[in-house]
């Protein structure tokens, strides 16, 4: 689990003769966090650019909170404000500037302010309060080719948490036993996973042979509150019968059976991962940039007795979610919702998640509007001529007005594929664009 | 409307700790698995229920008394178990289940900077109350499925209180024997407070089994707790007790929450205790449910770890909660076992034939 990191909080008013507040206490935090100049510069002129903005939508007698965090191995500045007026759609990564709309120009600082740090999210409701989260990312020098130690074939192991040097040692032998595609991008660079860790957003464990030596590991980060994202198991020069993965498994779920995480998923896993520790809850089509396709496993294991729960789906979905969910043995109450002629706002949003080891995108609402079909093809548009083949938007299906973007999805030639249990806050459907083929 | 300043009003320890949430009622859980009955096998109860006479006592309360409170420190049960294991009246407690008085007992040995020390595989309330009470919870690893003596006596330092020992373990029914138990109690010398937890003693039927309350005269720190939850099938009315020295059993007196013991279940309890019949016939079905599930366990090539209980533990070549789903799709309910750190087994309370045919029947289908 996560542990607390340093935060700092500054309250002042939706005022622009108060920029210059803002903007020193966002440079001045990041820097204190660790961020290098230029890191920290281009957080503040996000910063500068969303409190601008804030400035014109709202009155200069409201309050703003604006919350500084060291993340370890990024800093985040969080704002935390509510108003009417707030139109997100600029944070699109689609979003462009278009000199003959006011409207548009109005807007230009939030793309700047989205284009400017490694990470964005709003989450809340303009009624109850929204928050805007921004983290920029340290820069880390890149993995050095270091020579890495043989190993030999061990019978008897010991499970650690590694010290830092054990980590970095551990990490340049994954990258020097497997393929990019099977371990996160970041284990290119050691003293970043250092960090990652050391803040408690990843964990590992490592197995130590006979002598001591590094024979395999596994590394799990917590994906919100209910779901852990296991990586690996990473085993060096063992036999195939050799029990390690099995260890490793087991050392990871030692770890987090007692907490609150509710699923164990896999979506990056090695051979050796023993698959009956887990259930295969689906597959994707892994589709390289020449073309060729290979379906691609996604395991899971829950860490609980499933007490079942309520989901909203939209009539389009029912269907395959009762499949699943009848085959995968979930207990799950369906709810079908659909637009009724409601009022929506006008703009949606999509928060994108690049991952380019996989040639791979994923996107996720983080704002309905009357223009999801609009925007969703805009989208396709974009990350296609971007030459990402492997395009997926999730759902949360504990919110009703995310499964009603079924509709715009299918239109879009997204396809269901796989329910991530507990993925969000209830079950995540992941959907893939499959209008390419 | 104010805001609630959770943040600082919520001790650090509270906030890291995760709730248990207990699994939802029959019926909600027989809509949501679309089955048609539920055998449960997932809490150790009695399959014979309570004993006739208690049975009676309960369709015989009178609605009118429901308005009176009950005694509020168990006066006649008290009398009763005092009389049948030969001790004074005031050495016992009763609490609501078990669960509270391991939280009378905590909370009158611990403060601040304090530890207890029990083992990572058993009855987990003994960690819960410590944790969300704010005192450290030193889990030592089982040995071959046993509690480990010389490694607990490892890490006890001057802030340990107390000592938890399930005996026989929940989930994995091994026991120390009356040796290894005085051995222990002999090396830590009342320097702690020792608390043998013997919910499943009335199944146990081996000659080295030693009986904690037995030994009280030697060992004044050494507090046992029993309970009317499984022999005496009794677990929805929720009473248990400790037993300790008099002096000992003074200071929890203390923290212990009074009139927390309803009416109904004091009444059956009482009568309980003279059903020795009852005893037997349970412990009939036990042995001869246990040897049959271990035999078709075996022809499954299946790893097991039978012991002493009401229930034994299954490998499967399967996630154990997948299996628990799988499972309760055909109307039977398990323990997965992940949560106690053994992944992959599941836990069976031994049941009546017929419950224990059906989670044989499921479980071929699941695993075929």
């Amino acid at each position: 689990m996560k542990d607390r990191i340093a935060q700092l909080s500054l309250n002042t008013y939706l005022d622009p003769h108060f920029l210059r507040l803002v903007t020193s206490f966002a440079e001045e935090s990041a820097k204190a966090f660790g961020l290098s100049t230029a890191e920290a510069l281009k957080l503040t002129l996000a910063c500068e650019e969303i409190f601008t903005y804030l400035c014109q939508a709202g009155r200069t007698d409201e309050t703003i909170t604006v919350e500084a965090a060291n993340g370890g191995y990024y800093a985040q500045v969080k704002f935390l404000f509510k108003t009417h007026e707030f139109n997100p759609r600029a944070f699109n990564l689609t979003a462009s500037v278009s000199l003959e709309d006011q409207v548009s120009l109005e807007e230009m600082g939030l793309l700047i302010a989205s284009r400017s740090v490694d990470r964005l999210y709003i989450t809340g409701s303009p009624q109850q309060g929204l928050e805007l989260v921004l983290v920029k990312e340290k820069s880390y020098p890149e993995q050095k080719d270091l020579e890495t130690p043989k190993i030999k074939p061990t019978k008897n192991f010991s499970f650690r948490i590694p010290d830092p040097e054990s980590l970095k040692l551990f990490v340049r032998l994954v990258v020097a036993h497997y393929p990019a595609h099977l371990y996160l991008p970041s284990f290119g660079f050691p003293g970043k996973v250092v960090d990652m860790i050391a803040c408690g957003e990843y964990s590992a464990m490592v197995a130590l042979g006979e002598q001591g030596q590094i024979s395999g590991g596994i590394v799990w980060r917590w994906v919100g509150n209910k779901t852990v994202e296991l990586f690996g198991p990473y085993v060096f020069h063992q036999p195939a019968d050799s029990e390690l993965a099995n260890g490793l498994v087991d050392s990871c779920l030692a770890r987090i059976a007692k907490t609150e995480a509710i699923g164990l998923t896999s979506r990056i896993s090695t051979p050796e991962l023993p698959k009956r520790y887990f259930e295969q809850i689906g597959s994707v089509d892994f589709i390289q940039p020449g073309g060729t396709s290979q379906p691609w496993p996604v395991y899971y294991r829950q860490l609980y007795e499933d007490p079942g729960c309520q989901v909203w789906a939209h009539p389009d979905l029912q269907g395959f979610l009762r499949a699943e969910y009848d085959r995968l043995s979930f207990a799950r109450e369906i709810c079908l919702t659909r637009h009724e002629g409601e009022r929506r706002p006008p703009y949606s949003v999509f928060a994108a998640q690049f991952d380019r080891a996989h040639h791979q995108i994923t996107l996720r609402a983080i704002w309905d509007g009357e223009d999801a079909a609009a925007n969703l093809a805009q989208h396709i548009k974009v990350l296609r001529a971007e030459n990402l083949p492997n395009i997926f938007f999730e759902i949360d299906l504990a919110q009703a007005w995310q499964a009603n973007l079924t509709q715009a999805l299918l239109e879009n030639h997204f396809h269901p594929r796989l329910i991530l249990p507990y993925g969000g806050q209830a079950d995540v459907v992941v959907f893939q664009y499959q209008g390419g083929k | 409307m104010f805001d609630i300043s959770l943040d600082r009003l919520v001790p650090e320890y509270i906030k890291k700790f995760e709730p248990y949430i207990p699994s939802k009622p029959d019926q909600e859980l027989m809509k949501l698995y679309g089955c048609h009955h539920l055998y449960r096998l997932n809490n150790n109860e009695n399959p014979l229920g309570p004993p006739l006479a208690a049975q009676e006592i309960l369709s015989r309360f009178k609605p009118p008394k429901a308005a009176i409170y009950p005694s509020g420190d168990s006066y006649y049960l008290r009398q009763k178990l005092a009389a049948k294991h030969g001790l004074d009246p005031d050495q016992l407690l009763v609490g609501n289940g078990a669960n509270e008085v391991i939280t009378f007992v905590i909370k009158a040995f611990c403060q601040e900077g304090d530890n207890i020390i029990t083992a990572d595989k058993t009855f987990a309330v003994y960690e819960w109350v410590a944790e969300f009470s704010g005192f450290e919870a030193r889990l030592v690893p089982l040995k071959n499925f046993c509690f480990d003596d010389q490694g607990m006596l490892d890490r006890i330092d001057e802030r340990t209180k107390l000592v938890f020992i399930c005996n026989p373990n929940n989930p994995t029914g091994t026991y120390w024997n009356e040796a290894t138990l005085r051995r222990f109690l002999n090396t830590v010398a009342g320097r702690q407070i020792v608390v043998v937890d013997e919910a499943y003693f009335e199944f146990v039927e081996k000659e080295d089994y030693p009986d904690g309350i037995k030994l009280l005269r030697e060992y004044p720190n050494l507090v046992v707790f029993r309970t009317f939850s499984k022999m005496y099938g009794l677990a929805g009315l929720r009473v248990g007790y400790l037993v300790g020295s008099l002096d000992v059993v003074n200071m929890i007196r203390r923290t212990c929450i009074v009139y927390s013991v309803n009416t109904l279940a004091q009444e059956a309890a009482v009568v309980a205790l003279d059903d020795d019949d009852h005893l037997q016939r349970t412990r009939k079905l036990i042995r001869s449910e246990k040897a049959s599930l271990k035999q078709q366990f075996d022809q499954l090539n299946l790893e097991t770890q039978m012991a002493e209980g009401c229930f034994m533990m299954v490998k499967l070549p399967m996630s154990d909660t997948l299996a628990y789903r799988k499972l309760m799709t055909h109307g039977v309910m398990v323990r997965s076992m992940t949560g106690f750190r053994y992944p992959n087994w599941i836990r069976v309370s031994i049941g009546t034939n017929e419950a224990m045919e059906a989670f044989m029947t499921a479980l071929k289908k699941i695993l075929s």
